[in-house]
């Protein structure tokens, strides 16, 4: 009897545990890509993911761009904290390979490009990088033709804007159009510029055609935020102006002022205020939102003077940006001038700081401002650059003017290129001062301009701000001397990562020349 | 009760000794053959008849025996029973001995126990003798330099901080390197954090693969065995054992104050003066004018008294433990019940550690077939960190004083800004930001700042103390451990056992930020954390021991399953009404879950994951007449980390064993002086699976890393500040892998055991040979995969080294005795391939990179190696006049590391990095002197580590090196003035991080440890009724002696969070916590 008992706690004992019911568990918490993008829903979720993903590589854009520009630089020349050193060292021209915000950038950019690469592939969109072209593959998932179009549209935008990017800040990157693993990346080398343009231009052809076509005024209001058709055509002719294709530009950008229903909005504050987000003269945004939902923007905090306690913004500020004086000296006078600029304290105390993105915060990094991407006056001064001096584009660029409190231009106030495109130059410089424009609009201006060029304006930048600013460094300061050297059309590209170097045991990957 | 039986008994004895004329009494004492010391407890029968008597507490008796009794029978548990014939004798004084000698000794292994003369593995017991007097708080801490083959190394010096155990170096990459921690049969997730070292009987650590294999999955980098303590069937007992004592730091960093600071600036500046070959400082040349008003702060407004900050951070800790137990039993049911109060208090405020616990284990014979064992251990932990890492008071300037006075809030009350601050309230820096200063400089001179309004120190940040004091986290966990086992005898010697066991841990923790706390402005937050882990483990198993003339073997077989299941909740509620009700529901808002930058969920979520384990196991040992020894075993596991047909890993070992000592060749003539001789020799196969440290970090991905998951990445849709639209993404941190498995340890030892001269001298040496396949790792992917990492299953190590423990009996008077025991430890490892690649290269946090290089130790440092630093512009430009060049930002600056063209292609650039240390000691060891004299014993451990080296990253930062001595003494300072020439002005140059320059020799030796006891005469003691009392003194870290050119204070600190979580990635240390001194009083009674 016993040893019945016993052997059936025995049995017991070993069915408790039934060997693969133990061992054959699923994730409970997360949702496996294996299984998903199955219906349009999911795939409509992961490109809300992938919108999100825009978000991490701006934390660190206006670095890379604003900061490397005459806009705006380091303003602590007294701090030797390492968060400004290496601020100061994108600021003159002499990033480290190993700069961390450099790969951080990176990293977060390409990251949102596999993410894409993953809708897209679930899609059946398949990009073929000799011809350049753009098909559709038999999918399984079930969705309709409008929607998967539509879906496609979105993401190949955001990748073509990633790419865009990519390539004008570090020439030809690699060529990643498809999810990759990591053994096969280490047998992909960089690509030609050439190569990448060639992917943009695809992506953004392919995309204005499949997107809905509606004017501003059409778009449902659920839908403010998403790519469209017109945002893709914009992109695309900076892509055009950018490559000095300036017919294929205007032919964008016409398209675009006839058909869009895009407009200016009256006043310049009108444009960023928090109240009037997503208005008639945004075309494309990376948008932020506050309440604690992970989704606010980090810049309020980031760029608040620092030390500034509470005055500018709860929490304090970091005090990463600074306008450069030139640009104060240049906005006097200018109603852009309170969007753009702000001052805490007085007298030889005072800081100047950047205000566009400042609106109250209840925790830190969590505010409300959108970063526009692209606005409706970048395509009227586009227009104005693609043409060149004429009448037209004189006009196109007193569209923007009188909402800054200035007086038209014309034939007369500007007599000549030189003088037409340095006023260009100038109201798009204050335009879209801080939008992380100015830094590929001077390397643009190298080829669509004749009598601007990136590497001299940079030169007199310094020279501007030498003996108030990059003088005071702690010792040793660097000499002006030294600044002009560093500025070279060389360094005007960033290094590749060293880590991706260094990663790649395989192939040697060339690092950009200068570094 | 049971003293009123005996009481009675003997009276009932002398009753009938009166009845009986014909008897006599007999008396004597009892004692220990080898200790000498008396024996209580002796049970003494007159022939065989029952009742008798037992002998008291000083070891005597007096038994009253008829005339007609033969003989005394002396018996007493763990002694051989004597029978001594009576004669006419009325004094019988004896000494028993013991039978648990050495050689008999029983170890536990895995699934069972095994007398010592018999292992044949590489297996080292440590028997808790003073082990619970050590000055520390955890056993893994206590086992520091004991254990020959294991490291224990206290990465952070925080209360109650899990200190990183390794047995035999590293044979794994992932995160689960640490050793299994097995107590009493049951592998506690935890480690060894809540064992109470006082109710520890033994600790056996398997070192070797053959030993572990059993374990089969989880042996991969060593076993730990617990044993508690058991009761026993003799009266009940109890003990008390208490200690106080306090922990202080052995040093601090050498920070100067801001006063000390402008003056050797002020030196410097006047050397610099001296030299024509540079330029007249200007005014910011010699200092910044902001440093000027910070220097004004402390010598003008606060009278030459600035902070240090350091000790604002620390204190003396107070440590205090209370254990007390009670044991006893009868021949049915023994038990062993403790509680335990532990009180260790960090160095640095806010850093508490409370441990209540109880420990209760009741063995239960059923009947002659059936045994039950209940363990239940429920225990309480409250903790507290403090909200601020300690270098964040290192580096803060000496200028700023914590709390306003009259005199400083008059002095900030004078901008409007500031008008608000009273005396008694926090100092920030902002509050003496946009002021003009006035006052004299360290040479005399009188500096005003006139019309320029200056900013002393401009941060965002608050004071260290400040948040300290305005932000805490708090926490508590609750675990209970429960098991049942059961042992069947179905046939003599086969035995059934069937263990079922319950671990559940329920932590909680409220992280709560004041209001303003880092930040002006800043709203207050509570983050609340619960987890709760439940772990279910059956273990049956089949044993059948059976000897057969010369012939003895056992037989094991059995069945084994365990889930976990996890669950991690977290809610976040933002702007309390009051700084003081933490309560969630008073928050006026509750944050909703998103993902950050890393892939750790944030704000609010819910995570529920899971872990499966099902094993099967077999085993052999067998002894032929107890010289030949043979084990083997093997060991099949199945483990829900891996995708479906890679969940299988099989663990075979075997092992054999030659006693020398017994053969009769070598008894003859060596038997005077050779005690025992074994030969070991072993080869087994150890898995590891072990990818996730169980961190909610990285989500779940460490759970399922055969497969991508999607993580939430919401958006906003819509017109004006637009809606929150759920999306998904997949992680940025890692990207998974279907084809993962099992990574596997092959593994040879072999050793000998010698024991000489009467046990006088006791060897045990070992050497082994491992090598690891399939290595689980997290290799980084290029980013432009997206991810920068991913898991990976290449590449094979290889670990060799040599062990050697000696026990020395140097004296052993019966009023003198001197033990000394030491043990080191060689290990080396080599990476024998690594799949595809030739090498890898990580990069740490600072971008200093980690080498791991096919043919060499697993981690190398990498970076430029450095020759002293560039003395002039004029030694910069003769060297570019020879070709030198570069294009890597700022190699060519005066002051500044002078980087080494190691390929001579007069190019410096990323092809002259080179290899520049590493992190492995070539030897680590420990040496134990234990004395006693009469009444008075000490004992005391020197520990050390020999040979490796760190990457120190506090330099950096420059708001580290800028006030700390190490950094600026000896400086270069101008052409005329190069200092040692070896030391980089602080703030010029190449980037150190990646150089030589910040790779120091991290070797140490230490007095760890140290007790001086007295235990007080039985006579004296005896009158208290009780039967042993004891007192001690005991000392940690008395004595610390770093290595030469090691710039910190604790060369043991590590980081092993963030990219250092890898096992790719190690040695590099940041704001090291200093060394704990701690000095204990305690007192040990027995009743």
């Amino acid at each position: 009897m016993k040893q019945i008992k016993i052997f059936t706690a025995v049995l017991f004992g070993l069915s408790f545990f039934s060997c693969n019911k133990i061992i054959d568990l699923a994730p409970q918490s997360n949702i496996s890509t294996v299984t998903y993008y199955s219906n349009t829903d999911e795939v409509r979720a992961a490109l809300t993911g992938a919108y999100n993903g825009l978000q991490k590589p701006m934390n660190n854009e206006w670095q890379v761009t604003e900061l490397r520009s005459d806009n705006s630089k380091q303003g602590s020349p007294g701090s030797t904290a390492s968060t400004n050193r290496d601020l100061s060292d994108l600021d003159m021209f002499i990033p480290s390979t190993s700069h961390q915000g450099i790969y951080t950038y990176w990293l977060n950019t390409y990251s949102n490009i596999h993410n894409v690469n993953i809708i897209l592939e679930k899609l059946g969109v398949v990009y073929n990088p000799s011809t350049g072209g753009i098909s559709l593959s038999a999918i399984t998932i079930p969705i309709t033709d409008v929607d998967r179009k539509q879906l496609a549209g979105e993401a190949m935008f955001i990748r073509a804007y990633h790419y865009f990017n990519l390539v004008r800040l570090f020439g030809g990157v690699f060529l990643v159009h498809t999810p990759i693993t990591p053994d096969e990346a280490k047998t992909m080398n960089r690509s030609s510029a050439a190569d990448i343009y060639k992917l943009i231009e695809a992506d953004l052809k392919t995309a204005s055609g499949w997107m809905n076509v509606l004017k501003f005024s059409q778009i449902n209001t659920n839908d403010l935020g998403r790519a469209t058709s017109w945002a893709a055509k914009g992109l695309l002719a900076k892509m055009y102006l950018t490559l000095n294709r300036k017919s294929e530009a205007i032919t964008q950008l016409q398209d675009v002022i006839n058909n869009s229903g895009y407009s200016l909005q009256g006043s310049y504050a009108n444009v960023f205020s928090i109240g009037n987000e997503m208005n008639s003269e945004i075309m494309f945004a990376v948008r932020y939102k506050a309440g604690g939902l992970g989704l606010g923007g980090i810049f309020a905090n980031n760029f608040a003077p620092l030390g500034s306690g509470a005055a500018v913004v709860n929490g304090d500020g970091l005090g990463l940006n600074y306008p450069t004086a030139e640009l104060d000296t240049a906005t006097n006078g200018d109603n852009r001038k309170a969007t753009l600029i702000g001052v805490y304290g007085t007298g030889t105390a005072a800081k100047l700081y950047v205000k566009k993105y400042i609106s109250a915060v209840a925790i830190l990094n969590d505010a409300e401002n959108d970063w526009p991407v692209l606005r409706y006056a970048d395509i009227l001064l586009m227009m104005a650059e693609a043409q060149g001096y004429n009448q037209s584009s004189i006009d196109y660029i007193n569209m923007v003017r009188p909402r800054a409190g200035l007086p038209n231009y014309t034939l007369a106030t500007l007599p000549g290129v030189a003088a037409f495109e340095q006023a260009l130059q100038n109201e798009r410089r204050i335009e879209f001062a801080f939008e992380n424009q100015r830094f590929f609009d001077l390397l643009r201006f190298n080829v669509t301009m004749t009598t601007v060029t990136s590497i001299q304006r940079m030169k007199d930048h310094f020279a501007n701000e030498y003996y108030s600013h990059y003088r005071t460094y702690v010792a040793p300061a660097p000499t002006l001397a030294e600044l002009w050297a560093q500025t070279t059309p060389e360094h005007m590209l960033l290094p590749i990562p060293q880590r991706e170097i260094d990663t790649n045991t395989q192939l040697q990957i060339t690092q950009n020349p200068g570094y | 009760m049971k003293k009123i039986n005996c009481l009675l008994l003997v009276s009932m004895l002398m009753l009938i000794s009166f009845v009986h004329a014909q008897s006599k009494v007999i008396t004597g004492k009892v004692i220990n053959k080898q200790t000498g010391e008396a024996l209580q407890g002796v049970n003494i029968l007159a022939d065989k008849a029952k009742g008798g008597v037992v002998t008291n507490a000083d070891g005597t008796y007096s038994i009253t025996v008829k005339s007609v009794s033969k003989s005394l029978i002396f018996s007493f548990v763990g002694f051989a029973t004597q029978t001594i014939i009576i004669e006419d004798k009325k004094v019988i004084d004896i000494a028993l001995v013991s039978t648990t000698t050495a050689m008999d000794e029983v170890v536990v292994i895995g699934y069972g126990t095994q007398k010592k003369s018999s292992v044949t593995g590489a297996v080292s017991k440590y028997q808790n003798e003073r082990l619970d007097e050590s000055p520390v708080s955890r056993l893994d801490q206590a086992l520091q330099g004991k254990i020959a083959g294991v490291s224990v190394q206290n990465v952070s010096s925080e209360a109650g901080a899990d200190p990183k155990v390794r047995v035999r170096g590293i044979s794994s990459l992932n995160a689960g390197a640490s050793p299994l921690v097995v107590i009493d049969g049951q592998p506690a997730a935890d480690g060894l954090q809540f064992v109470n070292m006082a109710d520890v009987q033994s600790v056996e650590v398997l070192k070797d693969a053959a030993s572990a294999a059993i374990y089969g999955s989880r042996g991969a980098s060593g076993v730990i065995l617990i044993t508690t303590k058991s009761g026993k069937a003799e009266r009940p007992k109890y003990g008390i054992k208490f200690s106080t004592g306090a922990k202080t730091q052995y040093e601090t960093y050498p920070m100067m104050s801001t006063t000390e600071y402008t003056n050797m600036l002020y030196y410097e500046a006047a050397l610099k003066a001296q030299d024509p070959s540079i330029p007249v400082p200007t005014g910011t040349a010699v200092i910044a004018n902001n440093e000027r008003a910070a220097y004004i702060i402390e010598n003008t407004i606060l009278n030459g008294h600035g902070t240090d900050w350091q000790q604002e951070a620390l204190r003396n800790g107070l440590v205090r433990n209370l254990q007390m137990n009670i044991s006893g039993g009868s021949k049915q049911v023994k038990y062993y019940l403790s509680g335990g109060y532990q009180k260790d208090q960090g160095m640095m405020y806010h850093s508490e550690y409370d441990k209540y616990s109880i420990r209760g284990k009741i063995d239960v014979q059923l009947s002659k077939k059936a045994k039950f064992t209940f363990n239940f251990n429920p225990s309480y932990i409250k903790r507290e960190r403090p909200s601020v890492n300690f270098i964040d008071f290192v580096r803060f300037q000496s200028f700023l004083p914590v709390y306003h006075d009259n005199v400083t809030a008059a002095f900030v009350n004078q901008s409007a800004q500031w008008a608000g601050i009273h005396p008694g309230d926090f100092v920030q820096a902002r509050h003496f930001n946009g002021r003009a200063y006035t006052g004299l400089m360290p040479d005399g001179t009188l500096y005003n700042s006139g019309a320029t309004l200056l900013d002393p120190f401009n941060t965002a940040n608050n004071t260290p103390k400040s948040i300290m004091e305005t932000h805490t986290i708090n926490a508590n966990d609750y675990r209970v451990v429960t098991s049942g086992d059961f042992t069947y005898t179905i046939l003599p010697g086969l035995d059934f056992k069937s263990l079922a066991s319950t671990y559940i841990t329920y932590s909680t923790g409220i992280d709560f930020t004041k209001r303003n706390s880092s930040k002006d402005g800043e709203v207050n937050k509570g983050i609340y954390n619960q987890r709760l882990v439940i772990d279910l483990l059956s273990e049956n198993t089949l044993t059948y021991a059976k000897t057969i003339k010369d012939h003895s073997f056992t037989l094991l077989a059995g069945l084994t399953g365990e889930k976990t299941s996890i669950k991690d909740d977290q809610q976040t509620g933002l702007d309390y009404p009051s700084d003081n009700i933490t309560a969630l529901a008073t928050a006026l808002q509750v944050v909703a879950p998103s993902v950050d930058a890393n892939g750790v969920p944030q704000g609010t979520y819910n995570l529920k994951n899971q872990i499966g384990l099902t094993s099967w196991l077999t085993r052999v040992l067998y002894s032929y007449r107890n010289k030949y020894l043979f084990n083997a075993s093997f060991r099949g596991d199945g483990s829900s980390y891996f995708a479906p047909g890679h969940k299988w890993g099989y663990f075979p070992s075997v092992s054999v064993g030659w006693v020398a000592s017994e053969e009769k060749f070598i008894k003859n003539g060596t038997s005077s002086w050779l005690n025992n001789l074994k030969f070991r020799g072993s080869y087994g196969v150890v898995g590891n699976n072990r990818l996730s440290d169980g961190s909610t970090t990285n989500n779940g991905v460490g759970y399922f890393p055969y497969t991508d998951l999607l993580y939430a990445a919401n958006y906003s849709f819509g017109a004006g500040t637009g809606t929150s639209t759920a999306g998904q993404a997949p992680s940025t941190v890692i990207l998974g892998n279907e084809d993962l498995t099992w990574e596997r340890t092959f593994q040879y030892n072999f050793g000998f055991d010698l024991t000489i001269l009467k046990n006088l001298l006791t060897v045990s040496f070992d050497a082994y040979q491992s090598k690891t396949e399939k290595l689980l790792l997290r290799q980084s992917a290029l980013a432009f995969t997206g991810v920068p990492s991913y898991w990976n299953n290449i590449g094979s190590l290889k670990n060799t080294g040599l062990e050697l423990e000696v026990t020395s009996n140097n004296i052993r008077k019966k009023n003198f005795k001197w033990t000394t025991s030491g043990n080191i430890a060689h290990n080396k490892n080599s990476i024998i391939e690594l799949g595809l690649e030739k090498y890898l290269l990580n990069q740490g946090e600072r971008t200093e990179l980690y080498y791991n290089n096919v043919g060499d130790p697993l981690i190398q440092f990498f970076g430029f190696k450095t020759d002293g630093v560039w003395l002039s512009q004029a030694d910069i430009d003769a060297a570019k006049a020879k070709g030198l060049t570069s294009t890597l930002s700022n190699v060519f600056v005066p002051g500044g590391l002078k980087l080494v063209d190691l390929n001579g292609d007069l190019k410096i650039d990323n092809n002259d990095r080179t290899v520049i240390g590493n992190p492995y000691p070539d030897f680590t060891w420990g040496v134990t002197n234990t004395l006693s004299y009469k009444a008075f014993d000490l004992s005391f451990t020197f520990q050390g580590s020999q040979g490796g080296q760190l990457v120190n990253g506090d330099p950096n930062y420059n708001e580290t090196k800028r006030y700390n001595r190490n950094y600026n003494t000896n400086r270069w300072l101008s052409p005329m003035f190069p200092g040692d020439g070896k030391t980089p002005y602080s703030t010029v140059g190449f980037n150190w991080m990646l150089t030589d320059y910040v790779v120091e020799d991290a070797s140490y030796y230490a007095l760890r440890e140290m007790v001086v006891g007295y235990t007080l005469p039985k006579k004296f003691v005896e009158k208290a009724h009780i039967s042993s009392a004891r007192f001690y003194f005991s000392g940690q870290n008395m004595y610390f002696h770093s290595a030469k050119g090691y710039r910190g204070i604790n060369p043991e600190g590590r980081f092993n969070t963030g990219p250092y979580n890898s096992s790719l990635l190690d040695g590099y240390q940041r704001g090291s916590f200093p060394m704990p001194k701690t000095y204990l009083f305690g007192i040990d009674i027995n009743l």
